[in-house]
């Protein structure tokens, strides 16, 4: 059967053409042509404007006819087009007045906001020509993959243990020895790396559709060219960054991008995006025209009475998200990348602004962060919030979840840190942090999976250097070391940086350990940096999102240098992997409700069951009774760690277990390799021993069967 | 781009010549796609391909696909470094076996079948 619909009723020149559908937005392949859809309230007129990929000059420029628009959509389906070789853009003309908030220029050309591949930027860091009108270049994409039966995986929030990385710094060091290094491609070849490490899950920095050339700069310290590395800064959501696929000179950073995830999940790790819908690339008044902007500036943008724009992201605009256009991009865009991509979950970059309303002003019920609890699509979808914002709203402990969204727990990091280089009076608030943080989460009814528990991301310091610097050494980003934060609560246990000092090299290695058991053992979900498990260093900056270079980029040699901490880290993982009781999703109820004899969680000291009987109060220990595992479904060992943030060696004594089962020493971070940790099932039994001894500033982990 | 199909023992050669894009991806499928009968034996020679683009990926997919529906054989012969590393890259590496030469392809084709 051939379709009424395949004929056009309209020429324009050599151009064959017939009204288009509204939707979906975008651009559409139809049989025998291209449906085109764009939506602006306040243009008057809409042309279209043809490329052959690469060229500077349009071969082809169309207006929408009137009788095409329907309502404030503009939509055309263009007939004999050559979908991969063309790239498209639009033009829109109506009022310039800033005062009010519209900003057309006819002159522009825009990209449009729902490209599903977007050229200009195709080969990383390759000089664009700047001659060029139109920089960032909307591209069509065949959505027909070959999935293989593929979908998200769907693990349980509670088993996973997350890797965030960079998708270019992860392999771009030539100590990587990948063939393409840099880029979705390279990811895949270290598939094996990741499943030895144990990790299921990857956490990428954005890699939608962004500008590296924005704000680019000549370090005054470095002489290197500065780069938006990072890629906090969309240029298009639907997009992913072109430049991140070997193929992407090709235009098969779709396909590639797909079969990277197709392949991560054949090996069970699951795949989440961290996803920028607070501002755009488009900067403030002084920014370019790409695509926003242009088309409807007033409904993409939050804007003060006067017409500036709202700053609450830090980078110069704020997208409106809930105004209910881009509500409904930001529903579109998360609901393609579900259904498209197999994406497994989203992590949600200053996250408090889409709980911001048209004004700014943070709303109760957010209808936007509502809408993504309950939307269909996204109903298996990890959600996640960096639950605050640069307009200072901080949202970490009370950010509307509908018990759905989780949260970078950012109260997690900085206890852990201060606990860790030996910060008094955190015990009880270290008691929280060890159980999900029931005191944050417990009274809204969300059990540990909401907090998602990390020391280090990539916004910081490296588990390495937040042991080797007790200040942040920004120079090389050219900021004369202001950028950054300060409150790093970091310690470099006895040197600034480098060192040939021993002990110190000991310490650091033993610190770096220590923050790696309290962060895998703590309930609810880990989050590791990637590179912390072989001790990467950034040399101090904690601010490294312009640093395309050996400052960000993983350095692979690390493995063998440091393949002491690699190998706590992958056996730190596989015992939360092995133990139930070590990944409840319901908060502990300090008591014994299966009858064991024992509570589900008991603290322990100097004494066992008096918490109390320390004499300071860095020392912590706790009992999980394996019987309670998983709310006393499921039978586990006993698991008992003590926690000594003490520059002195204290005893801890030991609770008895029943007859017949025995304490096995798991790790101790006090010892050297290779008695710091052991294999699973090979744990050392300990034979009538009432006490350990736990070491200065060490860590003992045992368990009971 | 150009395709000569010849039929020798019982093998179809199908010699393509130039770009296989969107330009040219729909005039392959049709002449190549009839050729995939129960039984068949293909051999797809790009040693003269310069190209392949995305659409030009998807008609070799399809032609996999039919290939294993209709439980023929079909290889490759001749596929430049290059365009195997973007087929490996952009998921479609494990359609076919490919084969340095045209000889080589037969020499196998014809030896799976003892």
């Amino acid at each position: 059967m051939i379709r009424i619909d395949t004929y056009p009723t309209h020429t324009y020149g050599e151009f064959q053409l017939r009204p288009g559908k509204p939707l979906p937005f975008g651009a559409t392949i139809v049989p025998g042509g291209v449906n085109f859809s764009i939506y602006s309230r306040h243009a008057t007129t809409c042309e279209l404007v043809l490329f052959r990929k690469h060229e500077s000059e349009p071969f082809g420029t169309i207006p929408f006819p009137d009788e095409f628009r329907i309502g404030n959509v503009f939509t055309m389906i263009v007939f004999d087009l050559d979908y991969e070789e063309i790239e498209y853009g639009f033009k829109m003309d109506g009022p310039f007045n800033p005062e009010e908030g519209l900003w057309f220029d006819k002159t522009k050309i825009l990209m449009d906001p729902y490209a599903k591949a977007i050229g200009g930027r195709d080969v990383w860091g390759e000089e664009p020509d700047w001659d060029n009108t139109y920089q960032h270049r909307a591209r069509l994409v065949y959505d027909d993959f070959d999935w293989e039966g593929d979908r998200p995986l769907e693990t349980p929030m509670e088993d996973l243990v997350i890797y965030e990385m960079h998708v270019r710094g992860f392999t771009r060091h030539p100590s990587s020895k990948v063939k393409h290094p840099g880029t979705f491609t390279a990811i895949r070849q270290k598939i094996p790396y990741l499943k030895k490490l144990g990790i299921n899950c990857i956490e990428l920095l954005p890699i939608h559709e962004f500008d590296e050339f924005e704000n680019s700069r000549i370090s005054p310290v470095t002489g290197e060219r500065l780069v938006n590395y990072w890629g906090y800064s969309n240029v298009g959501f639907f997009a992913p960054k072109t430049g991140y696929a070997a193929t992407g000179k090709f235009g098969m950073q779709v396909d590639e991008l797909k079969t990277l995830i197709r392949d991560l999940h054949k090996n069970g790790i699951e795949v989440i995006l961290d996803v920028v819908f607070n501002h755009t690339a488009e900067g403030n008044e002084n920014g370019p025209y790409i695509s926003y902007r242009g088309i409807d500036n007033k409904t993409y943008y939050m804007l003060t009475p006067e017409g500036y724009y709202f700053n609450f992201s830090g980078c110069g605009n704020t997208l409106n998200c809930n105004n209910p256009i881009v509500r409904n991009m930001i529903l579109g865009c998360l609901r393609y990348w579900t259904a498209e991509y197999h994406i497994d979950g989203f992590r949600f970059d200053l996250a408090a602004i889409l709980g911001r309303d048209q004004n700014g002003a943070p709303m109760h019920n957010p209808p936007l962060l509502e809408t993504l609890a309950f939307d269909p699509i996204l109903g298996k979808c990890k959600l996640i919030a960096e639950a605050w914002d640069a307009g200072g709203l901080y949202q970490v402990g009370s950010f509307p979840s509908w018990g759905r969204w989780a949260e970078w727990n950012g109260k997690f990091r900085d206890d852990l840190r201060k606990f860790l280089k030996g910060e008094e009076g955190l015990k009880d608030t270290m008691m929280q942090r060890l159980q999900g943080s029931p005191e944050m989460y417990k009274w809204q009814g969300l059990g540990t999976c909401a907090s998602i528990n990390f020391i280090t991301c990539h916004d910081g310091f490296t588990l390495k250097d937040l042991v080797s610097y007790n200040d942040k050494h920004n120079e090389a980003n050219g900021e004369d070391n202001r950028d950054g934060g300060n409150d790093n609560d970091s310690w470099n246990c006895g040197c600034e940086g480098t060192t040939e000092d021993e002990g110190i090299n000991r310490l650091r290695k033993r610190q770096i350990k220590n923050a790696l058991s309290m962060l895998i053992l703590s309930q609810g979900v880990p989050m590791l940096l990637s590179g912390d498990e072989i001790g990467n260093t950034q040399f101090g900056n904690n601010n490294a999102y312009c640093q395309d270079n050996e400052i960000s980029w993983l350095d692979w040699e690390l493995l063998k240098t440091n393949k002491e901490i690699f190998n706590f880290c992958k056996n730190m993982i596989a015992f939360r992997k092995k133990h139930p009781v070590l990944r409840s999703n319901i908060h502990f109820q300090n008591r014994d409700y299966v009858g064991s004899g024992y509570p589900d969680i008991s603290w322990h000291g100097q004494k066992a069951w008096q918490p109390e009987s320390s004499p300071n109060d860095l020392m912590v220990a706790f009992m999980l009774c394996g019987k309670h595992a998983k709310g006393g479904t499921v039978d586990d060992d006993a698991i008992y760690m003590a926690i000594n943030m003490h520059w002195e060696m204290h005893g801890f004594e030991l609770p008895k277990l029943p007859n017949g089962v025995n304490w096995h020493i798991f790790a101790n971070t006090g010892m050297e390799s290779p008695e710091d940790i052991w294999k699973i099932g090979k744990e050392k039994k300990l034979v009538d021993v009432d006490e350990i001894l736990v070491g200065p500033k060490s860590i003992v982990v045992l368990v009971g069967r | 781009m150009e395709i000569k199909i010849c039929t020798q023992d019982e093998v179809t050669r199908i010699e393509i010549t130039g770009k296989l894009d969107s330009i040219t991806a729909p005039d392959a499928q049709e002449k190549i796609m009839p050729l995939i009968v129960p039984e068949s034996r293909l051999v797809l020679d790009m040693c003269n391909v310069s190209y392949v683009s995305s659409a030009g990926l998807r008609v070799l997919l399809m032609v996999a696909k039919k290939t294993a529906q209709e439980e023929a054989k079909t290889v490759l012969s001749g596929l430049s470094e290059e365009i195997l590393d973007i087929m490996e890259m952009t998921g479609f590496g494990n359609m076919f076996k490919n084969y340095k030469t045209y000889v080589e392809a037969i020499d196998n084709i014809l030896k799976d079948e003892s």
